[in-house]
């Protein structure tokens, strides 16, 4: 009896004890019997009065200027430490963000986002509404909309970005083209893309090696021929007579015309299309805004002389355009919330929007610094952009965003390889697409 | 000398046996049990933490619909999801493709092994070096081995591009990757490349426990080199190769790593590379469908338990008829 309680039976109950409540802590933190986002429900975010703490910071490594002064100056005009700043591959940062998020982790209170996410980690209830006292009157709607779904604001956009068209005008002028002149629609830009293309050099490039840049290239033509996504109903009709032409159009530059190169369909994302544009050996390509820092940068093989840059000449329409703005949200379970709102709010305003334009080459989210003469001058592609504003510019960031870039790059990737008709791979699609808005939207 | 050395200790212990079958012998056996049993706690803990618990927290979630993008209840199915999966076109790919894969690697990767390792079982100039050589591959992370051989394959910079079009052997760049087959056989060279060393030195191991004399015996019976093989060489190597089947079958099943860096995460072109482990990752984290997700991790285990426990029978089944 004296030895019932002994020293090894205490060590063993306590083993039991520690695992046991480690067993039930990951279970309370995931049980799918629980219901949906655990996170009390406190309504949207309002901003702080005196906001102070400390923040954590997880982006994509799409913005220099943060590390180099923002930081800085937003920790001097608020008193707000910004612990961390982590930079990710942006192919990357999704499962990250989701594996935090679906943990509950509270150790990073800023992620950046966009329209997808905003609509997929927003309707999970993984990302803080903002109240409309939060958000900044002089931003511009379409960067709104990147950090918006459903009505709600779940974040702030930190840059603006529409792709539109950049040329190589050495390669014009090789090719008797006027280097000056950009092609007005696409049969121009097919004629150009011949001219151009020879030996060692290609007339166009893209990046439909994945999933994103598939459905990205797919949207544009799509949009250059007049047609769309969804009708207001969510209703997919991207499989309609637009749909179907522009899909075969695109595809005949690479098996007809032959002025795509082959290695399109294995480039996974815009900065590898940017560098192989600024080697020049690639007559046209159509990219974000940073492809002009890029092209014109120290390690191009061109510069601000032989850069050209206009809007996507279109098919049935004049241009047309995707949006790709990105922004910053809250997480649902970051401990420091006002703080971090004072970020997004530092992020927008004019002074920093400024620095983004000069230094980096994205476009400003602020209506002032878009109208400011200044910043054309630092970056001449804004003009450009001002210009796109009158056409299509659309991305259709949907919770069902990453179902939809997978199944339609499927589809792309077989019209590309002609194992599949573009009237067969779109009805196909858009058949599937159907089900997931049934399944997402009821 | 000997024999008076060998058959002392016994002798010695002969008045010990009766009282080693009493009650005492049965408590020292159950102290001994009780002591193997705690020095094994930790590593049965670790297991049951790392291991047990996620198994059996994914089949518990496999019997939910529990899409993260999707707010409100998640009800239970019950096995639902498993239903869903028997009559889903994308898993059955995924399901073709992976055995695919498995039966090239595995039976590809076993049967090269061999020849390597008779090859380097033979006694040449160089032959240390060429056994270091060959475990370069396997010092090699796998995320490094799939950044690798993209470079190596790529369609505008790729070596072998550029290597084959110098040999005339190419009329134009082969887009390696940008075709879903031929995606598929990039990955299959990209593992067996990284598998070959682990199999080879094991059978390069089986090889050193075969007796120089059966060799001897078999030439004086006027057996040819390649009768040697087939009746000395892959007789002895029966119990390696049974293993290197098993170990290797439940590596290939579960593939991920090198598709994953190979295909920049998207499991192309044309899901020509999603295996039933990537489309697991794609379910659960690229479309947070946490139930389905883990339904088909669920399906893989067992398939990967099948195929092991089948290799284990024809294991025990083999060594049978070896005693016989």
């Amino acid at each position: 009896m004296v030895n019932s309680f002994s020293r090894r039976r205490a060590l063993q109950l306590g083993a039991l004890t520690a695992g046991s409540l480690a067993l039930g802590g990951c279970v309370s933190a995931n049980d799918p019997s629980a219901g949906g986002a655990a996170a009390p429900e406190d309504g949207p975010l309002r901003p702080g009065s005196a906001p102070s703490g400390e923040i954590t910071i997880l982006d994509d490594n799409t913005n220099t200027t943060f590390q180099a002064s923002t930081i800085a100056a937003f920790e001097a005009a608020t008193g707000i430490k910004v612990k961390s700043y982590t930079q990710g591959n942006f192919n990357d940062l999704h499962d990250r963000f989701a594996t935090l998020f679906a943990a509950q982790d509270s150790s990073v209170d800023v992620v950046m986002t966009w329209a997808g996410w905003s609509a997929e980690f927003g309707q999970a209830g993984w990302l803080q509404e903002l109240d409309a006292s939060a958000v900044p009157s002089d931003l511009i709607q379409p960067a709104l909309d990147a950090v918006s779904w459903d009505g709600k604001v779940y974040g702030l956009p930190k840059f603006s970005s529409v792709q539109t068209m950049f040329w190589n005008k050495e390669m014009f002028a090789a090719a008797d083209l006027d280097p000056e002149t950009a092609p007005q629609d696409w049969d121009e830009f097919v004629a150009a893309a011949k001219a151009m293309t020879r030996e060692g050099q290609w007339g166009y490039a893209c990046d439909i090696g994945n999933a994103a840049g598939a459905y990205q290239n797919f949207l544009r033509v799509l949009l250059l021929n007049g047609g769309d996504m969804y009708d207001a109903d969510y209703k997919p009709i991207f499989n309609s007579e637009q749909g179907v032409e522009a899909l075969t159009r695109f595809q005949e530059l690479l098996t007809l015309h032959q002025v795509m190169d082959p290695a399109s369909l294995q480039t996974t994302n815009a900065s590898d299309l940017g560098d192989q544009f600024a080697r020049g050996s690639t007559g046209i390509v159509f990219n974000w805004p940073f492809q002009y820092a890029v092209a014109t940068g120290e390690e191009s093989q061109l510069d601000a002389s032989t850069v050209g840059n206009g809007l996507i000449p279109g098919m049935s329409v004049r241009s047309a355009s995707i949006d790709g703005s990105e922004g910053f949200a809250i997480s649902k379970f970051s401990q420091n919330k006002e703080a971090a709102l004072a970020w997004l709010q530092f992020v927008a305003t004019g002074e920093v929007q400024s620095k983004i334009v000069a230094d980096e080459g994205w476009f400003p989210v602020s209506e002032p610094v878009l109208t400011d003469p200044a910043s054309i001058e630092a970056l001449p592609v804004l003009q450009t952009y001002q210009e796109s504003t009158q056409y299509a510019t659309k991305r259709w960031g949907v919770p069902w965003s990453s179902e939809l870039d997978q199944l339609l790059s499927v589809q792309i990737s077989e019209v590309m390889n002609q194992t599949t008709t573009p009237k067969e791979a779109l009805d196909n699609a858009a058949a599937q697409t159907e089900e997931l808005v049934r399944r997402y939207l009821g | 000398m000997t024999s008076t050395t060998t058959s002392t200790p016994p002798v010695a212990s002969a008045p010990q046996e009766p009282r080693s079958t009493g009650a005492g012998a049965r408590r020292r056996r159950l102290r001994d049990l009780r002591f193997a049993l705690l020095m094994a706690a930790p590593a049965l803990v670790v297991i049951v933490l790392l291991l047990g618990y996620p198994m059996g927290y994914a089949l518990y979630v496999s019997g939910f619909d529990w899409n993260d993008k999707i707010p409100g209840d998640r009800p239970f199915v019950g096995l639902g999801n498993y239903v869903d999966l028997l009559g889903d076109g994308q898993v059955h790919r995924a399901l073709g493709r992976t055995l695919l894969f498995a039966a090239v690697t595995v039976l590809g990767g076993v049967g090269m092994a061999v020849l390597l390792a008779v090859l380097l079982n033979v006694d040449f100039r160089g032959r240390t070096l060429a056994r270091v050589l060959l475990l370069v591959p396997w010092a090699v992370p796998p995320v490094v081995n799939g950044i690798m051989w993209k470079l190596i394959f790529d369609g505008a910079t790729g070596v072998v591009n550029a290597v084959g079009l110098g040999l005339g052997l190419f009329r134009e760049r082969v887009q390696f990757l940008a075709d879903p087959q031929l995606t598929m056989n990039v990955l299959i060279f990209a593992e067996m490349w990284k598998l070959l060393p682990f199999l080879t030195l094991l059978m390069l191991a089986g090889l050193q426990g075969i007796p120089a004399n059966v060799y001897k015996a078999a030439r004086i019976d006027g057996a040819s080199p390649w009768q040697q093989f087939v009746r000395v060489t892959v007789p002895n190597l029966r119990g390696p190769i049974l293993f290197a089947l098993v170990v290797q079958t439940m590596w290939s099943l579960k593939v991920f790593d090198t598709i994953f860096v190979l295909t920049g995460g998207s499991g192309g072109p044309a899901e020509g590379t999603t295996t039933l482990s990537f489309l697991t990752y794609l379910v659960s984290f690229s479309n947070l469908d946490r139930g389905y997700g883990a339904a088909i991790a669920v399906a893989s285990m067992v398939l990967v338990l099948a195929f092991a426990l089948l290799w284990v029978l024809l294991l025990r089944d083999r060594h049978k008829e070896g005693v016989r």
